[in-house]
């Protein structure tokens, strides 16, 4: 672009605007309990990527940014869900054509004997072209102690077209903090090529409860006083205990309260005869919560398996 | 060489118009996403009008979002077969169609011999034609030279 | 139903007593029934004569096309009567007749006939019911049939289109756009040698089909067999020459059955992939030939020869969207259903319905275009519509806005008459086809930008710059007389 062509100031708050991005932040700020320093880094990259159009307008910005991502933190922390809705800011703003989210794993990419991954490899690039490739537990995709896993055939297309597709998609690397450190150690171009990198803390105890008491609304359920101690309580427990997955633990505990809802329900209803009334359906009780087996029960002696 | 108005062979929705552009095909593909429906790639020396089967370039490709990666592999096809006719189709699983709904040619050799017809007189004024590709005399992967 | 009396007697009158009865008396109007999923509905546009209500015009249309006859026949009382009765069940006034019109006051009628009362399979039986009697009737001044619903039950007694429009593309391996083609002219008096020369000239230039016309039979000029050998060899050295599968529908219309068959098997000897029939062939005709070509691999191409006869005036006769039906059922491939821009009759909105009709699945209540019922086509084939009589190469882009791309567009004279030659005619018409799909298929405003579209590849294709400096003005804008009740309807006009 020649500098005549070159328009003379830009409007940052009309690009905003016509970008249309506030709405996907609102939403995730309402539908992501906590998560503040993830939600400011957000704000912080939206409003880079937004500046970064600005000057490429204004001729000061020639390539496009490079934008691959990694999202650190425990199971549970929202990794995906930010990963959707970066994804679609991405694709207000131009950076990605459809903004469609391609989530896998290291076996969606790596094949099973020689010759086998780089097709799959290109298979899944294929599909995540103008979109976001959002690979769950990236270092499984490294594994030193095989010499010859096909593993390092598939970081090495990924790599490629990490740098010579900037336009076309944007990876996002996701997993646990430490085992990603190691794996940035040991393939520092993979490191080199990432712009982003986005932590994803534990929740605390309120948020936690904050997260099962909006799981609760959206299943059309709800608790009275007594009932959420009792979740404050288990809460308290859960999370001393291995496995602990943040709101996936939460998901998981209410789906057995349901259960054991519906087994009293139904106990009572024998005895009794008489129809119940949808407070009754929709009502969890203490008792409902205080069955679980985190209460009353040794931790150091539960098996690895998921909680009852 | 053909001396019909293209001097070369006419299948395919777009053969009456210039060599279409990678934009231009790109812009077919996305026509062809919007749609749903699944992109393949197909060679062939044997351009028959009857030669239905094309070899296959891979599966057709399902469940893509983006034009960029059938582009890619469109030019790896016509890069592996330079002399080779390549067709990009779409298909559409629809209830009541089940069948392509887009065909054109990206690729052919560079020359085109066409094809002769040949006469066999049969009882009364009766002729039995057929009709075979001046280049498959010669066996597969010779045709067209490389 | 049965005990409906009559007063003007002093004894109460019973439903069977000897005598003449008015219809709806006789439980040929029943405003509280219900049609059964297995029900054939007809809906008849009544204009009664004066002095007769609409109800006991909708019950005699009922009767006359059912059991009824003028006087009450104590026979009916060893059938189960009640059931072979076609029930006139509803009359709503047509929008904008009566009062205050130039129109005489016309009526829907709702009639439905149990699956009963039909053959099997049968065009021929189920039209001599439905349209047999019933429109010289006297107590009706006018009457045209506007619509059917076809049960489920009784369509799956058809074969349906021999082919139908997927596997003719797969057939002729051309996809992705509308087919072309023309129609040899001048319609009369070429030799087979001559004519031959036309389908050559236009396969090669670029078209799919030529067409032989209606009235193209075996006439002195021409004889039958002539005419199929000279143009199977222009097909065959045009196939060879540009590596496509051409076609040329050769018109097996003739005298008799066994004569049809005759030149049908000859055509396919000399391995036509189409051939033709006209709709004056009749019925029963038409149907034979879909069984021959389904078993024969053989298109069949259907010429509405003589519709307009019946299907053009308002009043009375019938509406083209039912022959549209009566064909899909009888099995034809091809069929003309207009062109919306061309020479000869056809609102927009009409057309639309008529091309749903053939093309669909399924078709919904649409009476902006004219369709009356829910139309389950029950897994039979689609036909392929036909658009053909005064198009041009300038009018792809309204063309393919109105018809879509499951159509064959015919430029007869837009392909001889250029004035390059036939085959720079057969030229221009397939760039501006590809040119104009192309465009659409990259989202492309086609009915606003489509004649900038044709200018720009005219600059590189001198037969289509020749076309469009002939024809380019050339329009049809008269009044539609087969219009919608429902919509203020407009002509179309080539505005773009």
């Amino acid at each position: 672009m020649s500098a005549p062509d070159l328009p003379p100031a830009v409007d940052l708050q009309a690009l905003l605007s016509a970008s249309e991005i506030t709405p996907v932040l609102d939403q995730l700020d309402a539908e992501l309990v906590g998560l503040a320093p993830v939600k400011r880094r957000l704000r912080e990259i939206a409003a880079y990527l937004l500046v970064t159009k600005a000057r490429q307008q204004l001729g000061l910005e020639a390539s496009a940014p490079s934008l691959h991502m990694c999202f650190t933190g425990n199971p549970g922390t929202g990794k995906t869900t930010v990963a959707l809705r970066m994804a679609s800011i991405l694709h207000r703003l131009g950076y990605v054509r459809k903004g469609h989210l391609v989530s896998v794993t290291r076996d969606d990419l790596v094949g099973q004997y020689i010759g086998h991954t780089a097709p799959k490899t290109r298979e899944v690039l294929k599909r995540a072209m103008g979109g976001v490739l959002f690979i769950d537990e990236a270092y499984y995709l490294y594994r030193p102690e095989n010499e010859r896993d096909y593993g390092q055939e598939s970081i090495e297309i990924l790599l490629q077209v990490m740098e010579n597709q900037r336009d076309d998609l944007v990876v996002i690397l996701a997993g646990y903090k430490n085992r990603m450190d190691t794996f940035f150690q040991s393939n520092p171009g993979m490191s080199s090529r990432i712009a982003h990198h986005i932590d994803f803390p534990d929740y605390g105890e309120d948020e936690l409860l904050a997260i099962a008491q909006q799981m609760l609304v959206q299943m059309h359920y709800h608790v009275d006083a007594e009932g959420e101690r009792a979740l404050r309580d288990y809460i308290a427990r859960r999370i001393q205990q291995p496995h602990f997955a943040n709101a996936r633990s939460m998901r998981n505990a209410l789906d057995r309260v349901r259960l054991r809802q519906a087994n009293r329900l139904f106990s009572q209803a024998q005895g009794s005869g008489s129809a119940l009334t949808a407070e009754a359906l929709s009502q969890i009780s203490a008792a409902d919560i205080r069955a679980s087996r985190v209460f009353g029960v040794n931790t150091a002696s539960l098996p690895d398996a998921p909680y009852p | 060489m053909m001396t019909n108005t293209n001097q070369r062979l006419t299948q395919g929705q777009f053969s009456f118009l210039p060599d279409l552009t990678d934009p231009q095909i790109t812009a077919q593909i996305e026509f062809a996403l919007k749609n749903n429906w699944a992109v393949g790639i197909e060679y062939t020396d044997d351009p028959h009008p009857r030669n239905t089967y094309w070899e296959m370039f891979g599966n057709p490709m399902f469940d893509l979002k983006d034009a960029v990666g059938i582009l890619a592999e469109i030019n790896s096809c016509r890069k592996t077969f330079p002399q080779h006719y390549v067709r990009v189709t779409a298909f559409d699983s629809t209830r009541g169609v089940e069948s392509l709904k887009m065909s054109y040619l990206v690729n052919r050799p560079t020359r085109e011999p066409g094809f002769g017809l040949a006469r066999t007189e049969v009882e009364g004024r009766n002729i039995r034609y057929r009709i075979s590709s001046y280049a498959t005399d010669k066996p597969e992967g010779e045709r067209y030279g490389q | 139903m049965n005990d409906i009396g009559d007063v003007r007697t002093a004894k109460i009158r019973g439903r069977y007593d000897a005598g003449v009865m008015e219809y709806k008396k006789m439980g040929y109007w029943q405003p509280d029934y219900v049609p059964l999923d297995t029900d054939v509905i007809a809906l008849f546009r009544i204009t009664p004569q004066d002095g007769v209500d609409a109800e006991e015009c909708a019950a005699a249309v009922a009767g006359e096309s059912s059991t009824a006859t003028w006087t009450v026949v104590w026979t009916d009382r060893l059938t189960a009567c009640e059931l072979y009765r076609a029930k006139a069940y509803r009359v709503d006034k047509v929008p904008n007749t009566g009062p205050g019109t130039s129109t005489p006051q016309q009526v829907f009628a709702w009639i439905a006939y149990d699956l009963d009362l039909f053959e099997p399979g049968s065009i021929a039986n189920l039209t001599a019911s439905i349209i047999g009697n019933v429109f010289g009737f006297k107590a009706v001044k006018a009457l045209r049939l506007e619509d059917m619903r076809i049960p489920v039950a009784y369509l799956k007694t058809f074969q349906g289109p021999a082919t139908g429009i997927v596997v003719e593309r797969e057939r002729l391996d051309k996809f992705g756009r509308p087919l072309l083609g023309a129609t040899t002219k001048p319609k009369l008096g070429l030799s087979g040698r001559n004519y031959g020369r036309v389908v050559y000239e236009a396969l090669k230039g670029g078209l799919d089909f030529v067409k032989d016309d209606e009235n193209i039979n075996s006439q002195p000029f021409m004889h039958w067999r002539d005419r199929f050998l000279y143009c199977m060899e222009a097909v065959n050295k045009a196939a060879a020459a540009t590596g496509e599968v051409k076609g040329h529908y050769l018109n097996v219309t003739a005298g008799t059955m066994e004569e049809m068959y005759e030149r049908a098997e000859f055509a396919k000897s000399l391995g036509a992939a189409i051939i033709m029939i006209d709709l004056v062939i009749g019925y029963t005709a038409i149907q034979s030939m879909a069984k021959w070509a389904r078993k024969n691999d053989v298109i069949l191409h259907l010429h509405r020869a003589g519709n307009s006869t019946y299907s053009r005036q308002k009043n009375h006769g019938m509406n083209f969207r039912v022959i549209c039906k009566w064909m899909r059922m009888a099995g034809v491939d091809h069929i003309h259903a207009g062109t919306v821009v061309g020479k000869l009759e056809g609102d927009p909105a009409m057309i639309a319905g008529f091309y749903d009709t053939l093309r669909e699945t399924s078709t919904k209540t649409n009476l902006e275009h004219g369709l009356f019922f829910d139309q389950d086509w029950a897994s039979l084939n689609k036909v392929m519509p036909v658009a053909s009589g005064g198009i041009h190469a300038g009018q792809m882009h309204q063309l393919l806005t109105y018809l879509g791309e499951d159509v064959v567009l015919q430029f007869g004279g837009g392909t001889i008459g250029h004035p390059m030659g036939i085959q720079a005619g057969a030229t221009a018409n397939r760039v501006a086809l590809e040119v104009m799909v192309l465009a659409r298929n990259e989202g492309r405003d086609i009915w606003n930008e489509g004649p900038q579209i044709l200018k720009a590849a005219a600059q590189w294709c001198s037969p289509l710059k020749q076309a469009i400096e002939t024809w380019g003005d050339i329009q049809f804008n008269y009044e539609s007389t087969d219009t919608g009740d429902f919509l203020p309807t407009a002509t179309a006009t080539a505005s773009a």
